[in-house]
């Protein structure tokens, strides 16, 4: 499968959304894809992270220096913050977002440690989600599919489906994009 | 069709040219409405579209900033 190589393609949403299970739903369709193995996979992503440079690709995008004409025609994973700083381009992202007191439960369970200011971190949280979604939606250099998490889950077929729609592309391996999807590793449900 | 609210506020108007065919329609539509001139229907459409452009952006502050990144620091996505 190939995808248009004037396009830079990004999986985003907060951290914790759900962007490594759509990275490996696209991974097993044969969608394009780049990423390295610098963070293994663990408990809190037990198939893997489907980042580039640890997830740590932020500090490159805030200095302007990340190259994404070398990324043309494949999807990379850039979280929701990383969005901020985009420049001018010619993107497809495709957003996960998720209940976001789960998104919080999967941050402190990968830190090790309760958040003492839970109920600010929420609010700073939903704030970027919302700054990032305004960003996003404003540029005419970027399409965005949304997609959600918990509806992914509970609607697999219809969700990949729609990501196919978005790209434009047809896949005759759509039982295995929905295999990907491993309730198994809904852990934090709400 | 739906009842549709009439703007009531007496402000200053001006005169604008409209396609004589799209004020026909117009009054075709507001004939159901409590709109009493084609007028009125119009400003009231064209607030409308204006206000969406008006809807308030998301702050995100600098307090929010530093919030994040010292998250994302914690989970490893940022030196």
């Amino acid at each position: 499968m190939r995808l248009d190589g004037n396009i830079n393609y990004i999986v985003s949403g907060l951290e914790r959304s759900g962007t490594s299970m759509l990275m490996q739903i696209l991974v097993e369709a044969g969608v394009p894809t780049f990423f390295d193995d610098a963070r293994k996979a663990d408990k809190d992503n037990p198939k893997g992270y489907f980042e580039l440079r640890g997830g740590k690709i932020i500090n490159s995008l805030m200095e302007n220096r990340f190259p994404f004409n070398e990324k043309k025609g494949k999807f990379i994973k850039i979280t929701a913050y990383g969005l901020r700083f985009l420049p001018r381009g010619n993107y497809k992202i495709i957003y996960s977002e998720r209940n976001i007191d789960e998104i919080l439960d999967s941050m402190e369970e990968m830190m090790g440690k309760k958040d003492i200011e839970r109920e600010k971190t929420k609010e700073t949280f939903l704030r970027l989600n919302s700054s990032v979604k305004d960003l996003i939606g404003k540029r005419d250099d970027i399409c965005v599919c949304y997609v959600n998490y918990n509806s992914i889950l509970s609607n697999p077929e219809e969700n990949i489906k729609k990501i196919l729609d978005f790209l434009n592309v047809s896949c005759f391996k759509l039982d295995k994009m929905i295999d990907v999807v491993d309730r198994k590793l809904y852990r934090k449900r709400r | 069709m739906r009842k549709m609210k009439k703007e009531k506020t007496k402000v200053e108007c001006v005169n604008i040219a409209i396609p004589k065919s799209i004020v026909e329609k117009i009054e075709k539509r507001i004939k159901q409405t409590d709109f009493d001139s084609v007028s009125s229907y119009v400003s009231y459409v064209l607030q409308e579209i204006l206000s969406e452009d008006d809807e308030e952006e998301v702050v995100f502050s600098k307090e929010d900033e530093e919030r994040v990144k010292e998250r994302l620091r914690a989970l490893g996505y940022l030196d």
